[in-house]
């Protein structure tokens, strides 16, 4: 397989990374070191992998590497840290929505993409945006609740 | 096996042309490439990423709609106009990420049996431009009477879809069935149906998923054109889907999804028609 | 019943939410040392076959190719996979790698490689020449005279005196009778006698199976895997690569969903043997595919229903048959078909109960633990014909229940009869209040409104339906878990425990009970767990076991350190222990005069006087294994044109005891709700006829999204639980049980259709419509 050089911005760093022409930007993404997107079918049906490409939730598994040259990548590394947290990383945490996790950063993705576009999304839109993230802990119920609590902290407009 | 061996990343669609005229055969496009993993291939291709083409976009123009063939199932299901319908069937599209990178031009060019978007088109009456040396239109009747790349030669690329808008005293109606809402089709019924003082005066029906590829129903449309619109009306029309090679889905029988496919059938022609009458798209 | 708690009952955040969401490396596969090998099987494309040879030549001469295993080059040692108590009452039927192969995603041989484009090569590179044999692809043709045998191994043992045939293909029975079946049923006045069928279903954990092993610079092995049962794991590693206990060291990091699949030793016996012989790290990782086909599934079992009834609604017999397909091994065989009596037949009074479990080898993929064990097919059976009595009887089914369901105080003679490979322990119910989950459960769903079917009309209708289900809290006598806990300098204790949790919560609700015992805030509890070098030994995540069982040990340690804590604290104040109290990390002289820190305790004891580490460590089993119970209800809507079933709401109303952490506690039972609806609808495998799964994929074999659920709400009914930590009871499992029954029910309800077996797709209920000629 070529490797070849390809130029993209990674939580806000610009990469120059060798890829294969079949790599997925999954592999790529753990092979260099982020782990956070996680392989949970690797055929784009549970959105695991979930990683945000210029704006929009992608399955990164169903993403070749080269399909992401030139492009911003956000994966959940981006998005906080234990004394900053992302909102929506609190929120998660803080209603129990968080079981085994290993949904949780592909689930805060999809949610941040609709949060960054809309401000106080709906139930249906939520469900919407999410439906691509596939939990097994949860049912999905505590999910729900920790968005609608932090839409209504935020002083939902809706 | 890896599918591609090599990549290039043309920025604009001559340059596309150029980089698959030049490949040939080892060539392939990959417009948002969440369907690769269905096809199989004897050797690895050279991906020719149409993501920076300039492809992508909706404009309103001609009555209708132009539709960049890299436009995202997201980008349709966000564009809102009067007369504009393919939202809703971007709204029943498999799940937010493979929305976000499937394009319109991808899920028509090379067409699996549970496709949605032909089945709407073929309703719709779109036509689809094909980028050339000589560039051309085809109607959606001729585009999907077989596995459509068949029209594409060397370098050779959908560019766009037009879409005439749904207007004033006409509807459109779309079924799809599933066991889950991201799920594979296993019927799709689209209709489009135009009303006048009570009479139906126009109607395009079409089918999929329950089959191999997807058809319009000529003779259910027939049926419909002339007469006042009723159930009965509708039921007859549905009769006359005829004889067909039916699927069996995920461990649904063929018996049920003949089944299905004429109860969505029925059901779009009757959304279609209550829309018209209704003065709603 | 709530008693006044600092900690306990209270939803405090799980410990490791925050990291979790942060998305830090806290998973096997995270972990993974640089250079590992990558491991890939080589799997059976027959369900059943003869391995006449095999010729692994081309594979090794592959550049990069570092090991090739099979029957040939590792040691014949049977086994079983099952991760249970020692001696485990699963047959000794596996081995690493075997000479037959018996079913399509069995074992033929592993190759470990420098990349993982490299193993799979190598894996078609090994050439197998297969004589196939015919196959058993169902429970009715695996008991027919002359059926192909799938165990004729000569080595193949029980470990325990349990019947166990399989020249007959037969893998375990159990049976008991109280009273005589016969003789109750002809004395019923309405008598059910109907079979219900619960259907193959894979767990589903998001993250697959992952496993890696790496010899530590002392040349020990070290296996870090995604298991729910380390101390098994380590076990079972030792015995199947014959190396002493002592060599192996097995941690458990944080683990994407389990639900039973984890409780089975599937991958770490190669890892092992792989990192031994290759002395390089090596990594194996099932894809989803491998983890539906070659993993482990619910057995599927039908069970025969025949309940006699008098017209006043009392039972005189309730008896119970079981046929579980076991699939290929006998991992869980036994105790998943006992289950399915122990759990639900103590449920309802009844003077003549009679029941048997039969597990089958079939060729098709295999058994295993899976939330709910047996309880989750028995429960579809019960809840159902309970309906269909109801019906004859002409009463309302949630009457019947009332009338007929074990209460506080009451005991069955099932709970003696059937244990685990073992007789069972008697127990009378403690804590119950199934009484008032079905009334409260019932009001939220609004059973009211709730009309005969025959009264419905038009193209939509809607049904409401209801199930009761009971299970357990640990297996008595045989489950064991143990904790140490000692003081740091700054007031804050390590906690250690080998119960492992596997995304339930249960690190935070163990902590909150070491929390609650100590008297010091949650905070000041650092949890670890599970590592077969540092932390004491525990049976693992199975059995609705870890509150119930492992809390108590925590609790039953908290204690022993409370005691240190005082008596250091006496020592400084000049106190004797009775004279003082403990809590918020303070321990005080009652009479005001004086306190002193946990951190000045600490200091005191490590620095300034009789220095000695405060610290303990505690074992416990249980005696009882009390019931949490649950009435589940459902509407749903039914679409009568195509079949298709909306689910308008669904309502759990649980009674776990004490909640430790409410939030965690309906987290659990949300979870298994959705997992129960999920498994009702639409999950199930679909089988070539040949006997390859069809649909082994999530596009294919589908889970409920964010998208398709319906509303659901949880009701904890507390109660409190003398013999449990706090009043608690178990609550992982018995919410995945009421989905089956309270749907069909619900079905039944809406349209006049009864399904007796899953999943209820449109098609059945469309089929069923079309065959009562009811078509709107």
């Amino acid at each position: 397989m070529n490797a070849k050089t390809i130029q993209l911005t990674i939580n806000g760093e610009a990469r120059s990374v060798d890829v294969g022409a079949g790599e997925s930007l999954l592999h790529l993404l753990r092979r260099i070191g982020f782990t956070g997107v996680k392989n949970g079918c690797d055929e784009g049906a549970c959105g695991a992998c979930t990683v945000i490409l210029n704006g929009r939730t992608v399955n990164a598994c169903l993403t070749f590497a080269f399909q992401a040259a030139g492009g911003r990548v956000e994966t959940i590394e981006f998005l906080g840290n234990f004394e900053n947290p992302h909102p929506l990383q609190k929120a998660l945490a803080d209603e129990g929505a968080v079981q085994c996790g290993y949904c949780i950063p592909g689930m805060i993705l999809s949610a941040k993409a609709l949060l960054d576009r809309k401000a106080a999304p709906t139930d249906e839109e939520w469900s919407l945006h999410l439906d691509g993230n596939l939990c097994r802990c949860t049912g999905y119920e505590k999910i729900q609740s920790a968005l609608r609590k932090l839409v209504a902290a935020q002083g939902g407009d809706q | 096996m890896s599918v591609f061996k090599d990549f290039v990343l043309p920025r604009s669609v001559d340059e596309a042309r150029a980089a698959l005229k030049q490949l040939g055969a080892e060539g392939m496009p990959v417009a948002g490439g969440t369907a690769l993993s269905f096809l199989r291939h004897k050797e690895p291709k050279v991906a020719v990423d149409l993501s920076r083409a300039g492809l992508s976009g909706i404009a309103a123009e001609n009555g209708g709609f132009e539709i960049g063939a890299m436009t995202s199932i997201t980008a349709l299901r966000e564009f809102a106009a009067p007369g504009w319908v393919l939202d809703r069937v971007a709204h029943r599209f498999v799940t937010q990420q493979i929305r976000n990178q499937s394009t319109l031009g991808g899920n028509i060019t090379r067409v699996f049996a549970w496709c949605d978007f032909p089945v709407a088109l073929l309703a719709l009456d779109a036509s689809i431009t094909i980028a050339s040396d000589t560039p051309r239109a085809v109607d959606a009747d001729e585009f999907f009477a077989g596995q459509p790349v068949r029209l594409l030669k060397a370098g050779e690329l959908v560019r766009s879809i037009h879409v005439p808008a749904v207007r004033a005293g006409e509807g459109f109606g779309y079924r799809k069935h599933t066991r889950v809402e991201a799920d594979f089709s296993q019927a799709t019924a689209a209709a489009r149906v135009k009303v006048e003082k009570g009479v139906i005066t126009g109607a395009r029906v079409a089918l999929g998923a329950s089959i191999p590829m997807p058809v319009r129903l000529p003779a259910v449309e027939q049926a419909l054109v002339g007469r006042k619109g009723a159930i009965h009306v509708v039921n007859e029309a549905v009769a006359l889907i005829g004889t067909r090679t039916w699927r069996s889905v995920a461990g649904f029988s063929q018996d049920y999804i003949r089944h299905l496919a004429s109860v969505a059938v029925a059901d779009a022609i009757t959304d279609a028609w209550k829309a018209a009458v209704e003065g709603r798209a | 019943m709530s008693r006044n708690f600092q900690v306990v009952n209270k939803s405090v955040r799980k410990i490791d939410a925050l990291a979790l969401a942060l998305g830090k490396p806290m998973y096997a596969g995270d972990k993974v040392p640089p250079g590992a090998l990558h491991i890939k099987f080589l799997w059976s494309p027959h369900a059943h076959a003869v391995i006449k040879s095999i010729d692994i030549r081309a594979a090794e001469q592959l550049p990069g190719v570092r090991c090739v295993l099979y029957h040939g080059n590792v040691p014949r040692i049977p086994h079983t996979t099952a991760g249970q108590g020692y001696p485990e009452p699963s047959p000794y039927d596996t081995f690493m790698f075997d000479t037959k192969v018996r079913f399509v995603g069995d074992r033929v041989a592993a190759v470990a490689a420098d990349t993982p484009e490299i193993a799979a090569a190598a894996v078609a590179a090994i050439q197998v020449e297969y004589e196939v044999l015919s196959a058993v692809l169902s429970i009715d043709d695996a008991m027919k005279d002359g059926a192909p045998v799938i165990h004729d191994e000569p080595d193949a043992f029980a470990k325990i005196p349990v019947q166990y045939e399989p020249g007959k293909n037969l893998a375990a029975f159990v049976g008991m009778d109280v009273g005589n079946l016969d003789e109750g049923l002809a004395g019923a006045d309405v008598v059910v006698d109907e079979s219900y069928y619960a259907h193959y279903a894979q767990h589903c954990p998001i993250e697959p199976h992952v496993a890696f092993g790496y010899m530590d610079p002392e040349g020990r092995l070290v296996i870090v895997t995604s298991t729910q049962v380390p101390f098994h794991v380590r076990r079972i590693v030792a015995q199947c690569i014959e190396m002493p206990i002592r060599q192996i060291r097995v941690i458990k990091p944080r683990i994407g969903g389990g639900f039973g699949v984890k409780q089975e030793v599937l991958m770490e016996d190669v890892v092992a043997m792989m990192t031994v012989r290759t002395q390089k790290p090596c990594l194996l990782t099932f894809t989803r595919e491998e983890e539906f086909v070659s993993s482990r599934t619910r057995h599927p079992i039908r069970t025969r229903i025949r309940l006699g009834a008098k017209k006043d609604g009392t039972f005189t017999a309730y008896g119970m048959d079981c046929l579980s397909n076991t699939g290929a091994y006998g991992s869980h065989a036994l105790t998943v078909v006992c289950n399915c009596g122990s759990k639900m037949l103590p449920l309802y009074r009844a003077k003549n109960i009679h029941f048997t479990g039969t597990a089958v080898y079939t060729n098709l993929p295999v058994g295993g633990a899976y939330r709910g064990y047996g309880a989750t097919q028995s429960s579809f059976a019960v809840e159902s014909a309970m309906d269909e009595l109801a019906e004859k009887l002409g009463v309302d089914p949630l009457a019947l229940r009332q009338q007929n369901h074990i209460v506080s105080g009451e005991t069955s003679p099932v709970f003696r009869a059937l244990g685990e490979g073992k007789a069972g322990v008697e127990q009378s119910i403690g804590s119950c209040e199934l009484a008032k989950c079905i009334t409260l459960g019932a009001k939220e769903i609004g059973w009211k409104k709730r009309g005969d079917w025959r009264k419905k009309t038009g193209r939509m209708r809607r049904g409401i339906g209801m199930a009761c289900l009971m299970q357990g809290s640990s297996i008595p006598e045989i489950d064991m878990g143990a904790a140490s806990i000692k003081m740091n300098e700054d007031g804050s204790f390590n906690l250690l425990m080998g119960a492992t949790d596997l995304g339930t919560g249960s690190d935070t609700v163990l902590a909150q009970i070491g929390a609650e015992a100590l008297g010091c805030d949650v905070s000041k509890i650092i949890v670890y767990s599970s590592d077969t070098d540092m932390t004491p030994f525990d049976v693992g995540a199975y059995a609705s076991s870890t509150t119930y069982l492992s809390g108590a040990a925590v609790k039953n340690c908290a204690e022993k350190v409370v005691k240190q804590i005082l008596a250091v604290a006496g020592q400084m104040l000049g106190r004797k222990p009775s004279e003082l109290a403990h809590g918020d990390s303070v321990v005080r002289a009652k009479d005001g005069s004086g306190q002193v820190t946990y951190s000045e305790i600490a200091l005191h004891s490590l620095y300034n006087a009789e220095q000695h580490q405060i610290g303990a460590m505690s074992s416990h089993i249980t005696h009882k294994s009390p019931p949490p119970f649950s009435a589940h209800f459902v509407e749903v809507e039914i679409d009568t044109e195509t079949g298709a079933l909306k689910l308008l709401k669904y309502v759990a109303a649980v009674d776990c005891g004490t909640a430790i952490n409410p939030k965690l506690a309906e987290g659990q039972t949300e979870g298994g709700v959705m997992n129960g609806i999920s498994y009702a609808l639409t999950e199930e495998y679909l089988f070539s006829a040949t006997g390859r799964m069809t649909n082994a994929s999530f596009q294919d074999y589908k889970l409920f999204s964010m998208r398709d659920k319906p509303e659901i709400k949880t009701i904890l009914v507390p109660s409190y639980e003398k013999t449990g930590p706090y009043g608690a009871k178990s609550v992982s499992e018995i919410c995945i049980n009421g989905a089956l029954p309270a749907i069909a029910n619900a079905i039944y309800n809406a349209v006049g259709v009864r399904l007796r077996e899953g999943p209820f797709t449109a098609e059945k209920i469309w089929r069923g419509l079309r065959a009562m000629g009811a078509k709107a």
